[in-house]
């Protein structure tokens, strides 16, 4: 009984937890700085590590260490509170996601419904941390981050629900087993179409290039962060970085088959029973598994981040409305329509 | 733990690029010292639009009269350890606008610098050695202050 309540701490503040999360995210942002340098014929971070990869992490303890500065005008106790909720909420919604084993450190029955509510209260965050600040830049960064929340919302939600609607449930444990056996769900019909909107609509979550238009440092100053400085600054950073690991370990567990490698190939069957019958080696083999799936996610919003540039923000919300909401409309009827008509195409599991 | 903190310091140098009355030929070569030939960003240098976020206040220009207030103004927005970095002849001395009725010949006359970088423009290599130089300089006022040779 202790033991179990013991390893369950050191479930959530080590291992796939916390510690690990976040050390995974300083990892995910080099692999980010550095393919984004590459793309622009640059050499990124080079000499703080081997090749800089201690960059992301020397930004942090440099920006813990500044001074931190709270304007006169900002409502204290909001601009104190926004940068530490906002590390908190994507962390927690990152327990529930299977990275080290086929089940997240916590899960329940329709958790994947709890997961996208905390992504929107993120988005809510950054809104109040915007207008906290009381600054011009700050409220305008935060109006707009307000305004693309109305337009990335639905499509995501959506597009999150296509593989539960194949998978028959809400709870991202049944998500990622069905997949097993059926095979991840990007390569089943209308899924990958729900995948393509999923990446497009991750990026104004993540406030990534083609959508960062809250921040625009062109027009706005930074944004909702303009404010922010030494640890808060440090906080919305580490936010987003955990937020970026959330999206891509969400659109992995969703639609690529969670942390299951090639074990689960027909043909396969005995690499995955040994795979299953040691503990310490699946843990490995589905961290792994987990790390260069999350990774290729991530290089795919890179990439986009490097092709595009910014739209304008009425641009982006029409966008949303015009295309991507009528589309995940279409996509969900048509699952809905296909598993009613054709049960096979969906199998039972 | 000191160790740490002046090792994060020296390896993460964040820029903000402020004009105070330059031609734009300096601001030009900072970019192009930031772009993929020169690329700062190997020192872990990132441009940054908002003066709470930066560490080091790249300037440029003699310092207009107009632009004297605002410049100290960025200036006291930045948070500590903060450092100043002068890119360009006329941000350094006042260059061709020496002596002029409407200037402060220099970006030293209004708040403190650190390192300069003469030229005109300061070519990007020159930048990138300066921001060497001023990275150095960092380094070797933390071993001073921490009691080292």
């Amino acid at each position: 009984m202790v033991l179990d309540i013991f390893l369950g701490i050191l479930q959530i503040v080590l291992f796939p937890g916390i510690v690990f999360c976040i050390g995974l995210t300083f990892l995910l942002e080099w692999i980010d700085r550095k393919y984004y340098a590459d793309l622009q014929n640059r050499m990124g971070p080079l000499y703080v590590g081997w090749r800089g990869i201690l960059q992301p992490f020397a930004d942090f303890i440099k920006l813990m260490a500044k001074e931190d500065i709270t304007p006169k005008a900002a409502d204290r106790k909001m601009f104190t509170a926004t940068p530490l909720f906002s590390v908190v909420v994507p962390l927690l919604a990152l327990l529930f996601i299977p990275i080290a084993n086929i089940t997240g450190v916590l899960s329940f029955q329709g958790d994947l419904i709890f997961i996208l509510f905390l992504t929107t209260i993120v988005a809510i965050l950054i809104i109040l941390a915007g207008y906290s600040s009381m600054n011009r830049y700050s409220s305008i960064g935060a109006a707009r981050a307000g305004l693309q929340l109305m337009g990335y919302e639905i499509p995501l939600t959506l597009a999150a629900l296509t593989p539960a609607m194949i998978a028959r449930s809400l709870t991202i444990t049944e998500i990622v087993q069905y997949q097993a056996v059926a095979g991840m769900s990007i390569l089943l019909f209308p899924s990958m179409i729900a995948f393509g909107v999923f990446i497009i609509t991750l990026l104004p979550e993540l406030e990534k290039i083609p959508m960062d238009i809250p921040e625009a440092e062109t027009e706005l100053v930074a944004g909702w962060q303009t404010e922010f400085s030494g640890k808060k600054y440090a906080f919305f950073r580490l936010s987003n970085n955990l937020e970026l690991l959330l999206g891509a370990g969400l659109a992995v567990t969703l639609f690529l088959g969670g942390p299951y490698g090639i074990e689960k190939l027909p043909g396969l069957t005995a690499l995955d029973l040994v795979i299953q019958g040691n503990i310490v080696l699946s843990t490995v083999w589905y961290t792994v598994w987990f790390l260069i799936k999350t990774a290729i996610v991530v290089l795919v919003i890179t990439n986009l981040r490097a092709l595009f540039s910014r739209y304008r923000i009425d641009q982006m919300v029409r966008g949303a409305w015009r295309y991507l909401t009528p589309l995940m409309i279409g996509v969900t009827a048509i699952t809905m329509l296909l598993s009613a008509v054709a049960p096979g195409l969906y199998p039972v599991v | 733990m000191s160790k740490l903190v002046d090792w994060a310091r020296r390896s993460s140098p964040w820029l903000l690029h402020f004009n105070s009355g330059s031609c734009n030929g300096c601001d030009i070569e900072i970019l192009a010292a930031l772009m993929p030939r020169f690329d700062l960003e190997r020192f872990g240098a990132l441009l940054k639009g908002s003066p709470r976020h930066a560490d080091v206040l790249v300037c440029t220009g003699p310092v207009t009269r107009q632009q004297a207030p605002r410049l100290r103004r960025i200036y006291e927005q930045m948070p500590e350890p903060k450092f100043v970095m002068v890119v360009g002849t006329c941000g350094s001395t006042g260059g061709v606008f020496r002596g002029c009725y409407n200037n402060a010949e220099g970006i030293d006359n209004v708040i403190p610098v650190d390192v300069y970088v003469p030229g005109c423009p300061a070519r990007p290599e020159a930048i990138a050695l300066g921001a060497v130089k001023l990275l150095e300089k960092l380094k070797n006022a933390q071993k001073q202050a921490r009691g080292e040779k």
